[in-house]
């Protein structure tokens, strides 16, 4: 399963939520795949699920795979809800 | 000595140094043999396509430096840490890499031993400092494992005091005290805050205000870049002339070739961003590992974006006041200063957000515009007048220099204080 996490220059913040899924996964026993790219790239990737912030969500509108979008990107509990949710279904 | 000197060779590829500590760092967190072997190689490739996107910009900013000391008989800088960085590279490459590294190690005795337990985690302003140091270390007259040890020093000690200077401004507008400000520039940011203070009245937050969502569009930052460098270029050719522009463009039209040259530039910073991508990828996670076992507990410090939404207004109204403030400078600096200091899109954006963020926290919306204003009028100012501190055009580079308010800072105070000791 492949994950790709988006932000504005793909450096800072796109890593920080791949660091915080990787911790998250690892809680909920699954694994996946995950990179971190900029707007730019994310059009050219192939992904099972995209994650971002909120702040994201209007410029990633046009894609058609499942995504999940965080408010508070300190707050792990948030990443670990919408992950357990998008497992469940 | 043979393998001495093989050895030494070795640590003078910067690409096989950050393999090798990709490498350590995999191999500490007990990562699968495939795992150590596609992290490393994947840090090595990320490092090299790194260096052929710095050749780019390099190339790219030729051309442009040419026709802006035509057109205006002065010098034009882009001011961009991670550009910069990688295009002094060649040779300061191995340094930048070692001091990222042990400056790491000390970051973590330090969170550990005193009561400032800060980890700074955003990988590619541990990067940038670190050839910051590097550079400005190499031009004091050091070398070798001294130019090294010094850079380290000063940027471990850094990695925990910046976001303990901010940690108390952090704490009001994330309502919490788990995670710290990772970003050079900090300081500046939480200083404009508190210039800010003063114009505001806390009660009255941005958030009160609508701003219309069509505003978006900036978030592509290779979009925004684009159009920004485009004009920039444009104009200069447009003020050099057609003679100077037609001997840099050859048979091309030298409006035309000026448009490519301004993309090839942000093409080029799209490459580069790609591979410091790549390397960060697997030693960032690597240092936060480690940085777990040895400071438990401690607080991640992280970079700028974590704090727009609890205020995505002030993000709006701080972004804005700092691109006009930094105009207004931008244009001064072309009649006071030494260099002038060219609009930056992505400082303005990510530092500018972030006082309207702070300012509105402190004194709502009042405050967030005067704290951008602030921020982005100093901040072009700052650049132009700390420029000739340190001379860049030694390792072939032209037209670019630092952007990070805090790195900038921490390097006046060093050449100030090396010249009272006569270095």
């Amino acid at each position: 399963m492949k994950i790709i996490t988006v932000c504005g220059m793909g450096l800072g913040t796109s890593l920080m939520m791949k660091m915080n899924i990787e911790s998250v996964l690892k809680k909920l026993g699954k694994s996946a795949q995950i990179d971190n790219v900029d707007l730019g790239s994310i059009k050219g990737v192939d992904a099972d699920l995209i994650i971002a912030s909120k702040e994201m969500e209007t410029r990633l509108n046009s894609l058609k795979c499942p995504k999940i979008f965080i408010n508070n990107l300190i707050d792990q509990s948030e990443l670990e809800q919408k992950l357990r949710d998008f497992f469940k279904n | 000595m043979e393998i001495v000197n093989f050895i030494s060779m070795i640590l003078s590829e910067p690409a096989i140094i950050l393999g090798l500590v990709a490498a350590l760092g995999l191999i500490a967190l007990h990562k699968s043999f495939s795992d150590i072997l596609i992290g490393t190689i994947k840090t090595i490739l990320g490092f090299l396509i790194l260096t052929g996107g710095s050749g780019i910009i390099v190339n790219a900013l030729i051309p442009f430096s040419t026709m802006f000391q035509e057109a205006f008989q002065l010098t034009g800088i882009v001011a961009e840490d991670n550009s910069l960085v990688a295009a002094v590279s060649s040779f300061l490459g191995s340094q930048t890499a070692m001091i990222m590294v042990f400056a790491f190690l000390i970051n973590l005795i330090l969170a550990r031993i005193t009561p400032y337990k800060y980890v700074f985690l955003t990988g590619h302003m541990i990067w940038s400092f670190a050839g910051t140091m590097a550079i400005l270390f190499d031009q004091m007259g050091f070398a070798g494992w001294k130019l090294v040890l010094l850079g380290s020093i000063v940027e471990g000690v850094c990695m925990v005091i910046f976001p303990a200077i901010s940690q108390p401004i952090v704490r009001k507008v994330t309502g919490s005290d788990e995670v710290a400000f990772g970003f050079w520039g900090s300081s500046w940011i939480t200083l404009s805050a508190w210039v800010g203070k003063f114009f505001g009245n806390p009660d009255e937050s941005a958030e009160e205000i609508n701003v219309p969502k069509g505003l978006d569009f900036f978030r592509d930052m290779s979009i925004f870049m684009s159009i920004v460098m485009v004009i920039i270029y444009v104009v200069t050719a447009l003020f050099a002339g057609p003679e100077i522009g037609s001997k840099l463009s050859g048979n091309q039209n030298y409006i035309i070739y000026s448009v490519i040259q301004a993309l090839t530039f942000v093409a080029g910073v799209l490459v580069l961003l790609q591979g410091v991508r790549m390397f960060l990828g697997e030693i960032i996670p690597a240092f936060k590992g480690i940085s777990e076992y040895i400071v438990p507990g401690a607080k991640p410090a992280l970079d700028v974006p974590i704090f727009y939404s609890y205020s995505p207004t002030a993000v709006v109204l701080g972004f804005i006041s700092a691109v006009i403030g930094s105009l207004i400078a931008t244009f001064l600096t072309r009649f006071i200063a030494p260099v002038v200091v060219l609009p930056s899109v992505i400082g303005m954006f990510f530092m500018g957000a972030a006082a309207g963020v702070f300012g509105n926290i402190l004194g709502g919306r009042k405050a967030s515009l005067v704290a951008g204003f602030f921020l982005g009028f100093t901040w072009p100012l700052m650049v132009a007048f700390a420029y000739p501190l340190l001379d860049v055009t030694k390792y072939g580079v032209q037209g670019l220099w630092f952007a990070s308010p805090d790195a900038i800072l921490v390097v006046v105070i060093i050449k100030c204080l090396g010249k009272l000791f006569g270095i």
